[in-house]
């Protein structure tokens, strides 16, 4: 889509703690509300905060967990959709979560693993997800789409 | 946004537990202790009712599942009561766990699965 910017962009910057994430999903869902982003639409963002950011603090290591976090919010809007996006920046050892391949899924209970579930959350509850290492810093982005009908 | 569990027995050996709030990183340390000693014994029948849960991280998830398979290999069960709540409904589907731990919007038909 070609979207132009409307709203300013909201950002915070959190420890690597996983004390801090409940923090972000506040500023999440305010920012969202303030930019009268749909309920739906907040959940689903705020279901791939927790799952990124808990990514990133568990697998961020010593040195990372020294440096800031900082999140990114922007919203955009054309004739058709509109798309918020959550952009996270960390300092960790450069890792691309879409490079891992999906584990496959368990066919009973006695089969199944705990844990290894983030990443299939994000990957169903994004509509976008992007991964890139710039400057020394990884840089997960990940969107949702709706419309004023409500389809998102 | 404070998670909570609390329990009741409807008999020897079935027991309702009931969670409420958000179970994302701090809800779910909060109460994963107590959710384990509340779920896990031998034999036990146990209802999860979901249905006040606001907010279901994959950590919950996790919880749920480890709990769920401890209870299994001790000859007991665990089902699912998830009411109308659309937001886990969702999640636990996305993620295929009402595959693997029976999922009810029932009260009754979770009772009744329990038991089964």
């Amino acid at each position: 889509m070609t979207a132009s910017v409307v709203n300013p962009i909201a950002e915070l910057s959190i420890a690597a703690d996983t004390g801090e994430v409940r923090r972000a999903s506040t500023w999440l869902e305010m920012a969202c509300i303030e930019r009268e982003i749909p309920p739906e639409e907040i959940r689903r963002l705020d279901l791939c905060l927790n799952e990124a950011l808990a990514n990133v603090i568990a697998h961020s290591g010593a040195i990372a967990s020294s440096f800031q976090i900082r999140l990114h919010l922007n919203v955009s809007h054309d004739q058709n959709a509109s798309e918020a996006t959550v952009t996270i920046v960390d300092a960790g050892a450069a890792f691309d979560p879409l490079a891992v391949a999906p584990k496959p899924r368990p066919l009973t209970l006695s089969e199944a693993e705990p844990g290894g579930l983030g990443l299939l959350m994000i990957r169903s509850f994004a509509d976008k997800v992007n991964y890139q290492y710039r400057q020394d810093r990884n840089q997960l982005t990940f969107s949702v789409l709706w419309t004023e009908h409500g389809n998102g | 946004m404070s998670t909570d569990i609390s329990f009741e027995d409807v008999s020897e050996n079935f027991r309702h537990i009931s969670i409420s709030g958000r179970l994302d990183i701090l809800g779910s340390d909060s109460i994963a202790l107590k959710f384990t000693s509340l779920a896990v014994a031998a034999q036990r029948r146990v209802v999860v009712d979901l249905t006040a849960v606001s907010f279901l991280a994959s950590i919950g998830i996790r919880a749920i599942i480890s709990n769920a398979k401890a209870l299994q290999q001790r000859g007991g069960k665990m089902v699912l009561f998830v009411g109308d709540n659309a937001a886990v409904i969702k999640t636990l589907e996305a993620t295929g766990i009402d595959t693997l731990i029976p999922m009810f919007t029932d009260a009754a038909a979770s009772d009744k699965a329990a038991l089964a």
